[in-house]
């Protein structure tokens, strides 16, 4: 039962919120094309102004995750290595498997250089 | 009448200025006025003030800025006429009547008695959608299709950058762009925060010195008066400066010194406020040197801040009598050209009082020192060209700060007869015939 107020307390609230934010707004269009422009200062651009740009710290934090992720699980890993035993070490040596494919990437990419 | 909207109406008016031939006067007005806040992007005005002539080459900018004011807004126009399809908008001449006349108009906008300015451009996009996906994401692989019309920016060729290569993007500011002298439109290139290529395509006005500056042209004038008008001069141009620099408060000091001038007047308050605020110390004012020949060719206090000895006030008898000699700096950068700034106003308060003290006239009439640069043969030509070869390769904030500490805008032939109120008292008889011309 008190589940169910808190339900229609949440429900109510939600919708008094919601409506707070639609009243205001029903009236409003979307403002025009030449609104939603740039302000150039009366000037024209010639391309989207979607930058990109080369993440050059990406391969670093590849490897950083694959060792990271690593540590993560080997912690728990060897509270639990004595009690699960050959079981254990197999699992973790998928896991391991799986990782390295993706710090050998890594390697690859000349991660490990330092320039 | 919804309570919010009351409530706006009794604040301060944003009003986005856009500046047509010597609509600079109706902006410092405006900028002391108590009522009227300045804006800078249309985004943030409810009122688009046009002050001044506009040329016909730049209706259609105009037109694109008008329309990006948001919803709803008013038009103003000043000491010009309104351009085709905008006919029915206010007009006003008086510069007095018109903080007034903008509150008046917002405050009736705000309470519903006056009309939004009709939009004037078609409401549909200025580019056929060609992207695909909501945001023309799912263009051709990485290239990100063609959103809008206009293709996603490139990879550039050859890199200006320390290493990290960025997209270059083009496109072309102004000439209502607050940073630029009034007028001046470019196209730039931008590779992330770098300038690339910078190409000046519509000059900045010409601009109107003090009307002492074309007496003295004719006639010996008092060196006082000439002397404060060049004061006052540098003044305003130091108003633009730290506008940019957003050191609001002291550029509102600068203006308020410039309007109050007088053989009294000191700078020391002033300059005490720019040291303590770190305004030398800024890391955008240490670019945009300036060469020998280029500061040459510029001319006056730039050429003086490279270092450039060069005043055509020490051939003036009138200033020999006061012991004038050129003050110079040596660095030719934007900071040496704001030191260079001060120690002229500096200079001129000082030989404007000596010269009211002793009553000294110039002596030269057709080779005077504008604050602009020299005046013999030739007044001061436009120099914008010379942004085109000092701006790429600065980033964008530094490029800024360097057009602000440049007087690249050329000198008119003639003076235009309009003076705002705290300007030279004297008054020229040349001014009356030339007086229609200005509108």
């Amino acid at each position: 039962m008190e589940l169910l107020t808190l339900f229609f307390v949440l429900l109510l609230s939600l919708g008094i919120g919601l409506l707070a934010q639609w009243l205001p707004m029903r009236q409003q269009s979307r403002p025009p094309w030449s609104q939603r422009a740039p302000f150039l200062g009366g000037g024209t651009p010639d391309s989207h102004a979607w930058s990109r740009y080369h993440i050059r710290y990406y391969p670093m934090t590849l490897l950083l995750i694959a060792f990271e992720m690593e540590m993560m699980f080997m912690y728990p890993w060897a509270v639990v290595f004595v009690e699960k035993g050959m079981k254990a070490m197999m699992e973790m040596g998928m896991f391991l498997a799986i990782l390295s494919v993706g710090i050998v990437y890594a390697w690859r990419e000349g991660v490990f250089k330092w320039q | 009448m919804n309570w919010l909207r009351k409530l706006a109406s009794h604040r301060r008016v944003p009003v986005f200025p856009v500046l047509g031939m010597q609509g600079d006067e109706a902006l410092r007005h405006l900028a002391l006025s108590p009522d009227i806040e300045l804006v800078d992007s249309p985004r943030h005005a409810s009122v688009l003030l046009v002050a001044g002539e506009i040329p016909a080459d730049r209706f259609e900018s105009l037109r694109r800025v008008h329309d990006q004011l948001p919803s709803s807004f008013t038009t103003l126009w000043f000491r010009c006429e309104p351009s085709p399809h905008l006919e029915s908008v206010t007009h006003i001449d008086d510069l007095d009547a018109l903080p007034a006349a903008l509150v008046t108009a917002y405050r009736e906008l705000m309470e519903g008695r006056r009309e939004s300015s009709p939009r004037i451009l078609p409401d549909k996009p200025p580019n056929p959608w060609e992207g695909e996906g909501d945001f023309g994401q799912g263009g051709e692989g990485m290239m990100g299709g063609v959103p809008y019309g206009r293709p996603m920016a490139m990879n550039m060729e050859d890199d200006i950058r320390d290493g990290l290569t960025l997209d270059s993007l083009t496109f072309r500011l102004g000439p209502f762009f607050f940073a630029f002298p009034p007028g001046m439109a470019a196209e730039i290139t931008l590779q992330g925060d770098l300038v690339q290529t910078w190409k000046t395509q519509l000059v900045a006005y010409p601009q109107s010195l003090d009307s002492v500056f074309f007496i003295a042209r004719e006639r010996p004038v008092p060196i006082a008066e000439l002397e404060l008008a060049r004061a006052r001069h540098h003044l305003h141009r130091l108003y633009r400066g730290l506008h940019l620099a957003g050191l609001e408060s002291a550029s509102l000091s600068a203006l308020r010194l410039a309007q109050n001038l007088s053989t009294t007047s000191t700078l020391e308050g002033l300059r005490r406020y720019l040291s303590r605020s770190g305004f030398f110390r800024l890391a955008a004012i240490k670019g945009g040197v300036l060469g020998p020949d280029q500061a040459r060719k510029l001319g006056g206090p730039a050429a003086r801040a490279a270092g450039l000895d060069e005043d055509l006030r020490s051939g003036d008898a009138g200033y020999r009598r006061l012991g004038f000699s050129p003050v110079c700096q040596t660095g030719g950068d934007t900071c040496a050209r704001w030191r260079q700034v001060l120690a002229e106003i500096d200079q001129s308060l000082q030989l404007a009082r000596q010269a009211e003290r002793d009553d000294v006239s110039t002596s030269e009439v057709d080779r005077i020192e504008t604050p602009r640069g020299p005046w013999a043969e030739q007044r001061p030509e436009d120099a914008s060209a010379l942004l085109d070869e000092i701006l790429p390769g600065q980033e964008w904030g530094d490029a800024l700060a360097t057009i602000a500490s440049l007087d690249v805008a050329a000198v008119v032939e003639s003076p235009l007869g309009t003076q705002t109120a705290g300007e030279s008292p004297i008054t020229n008889p040349l001014d009356k015939g030339v007086a229609g011309l200005s509108g």
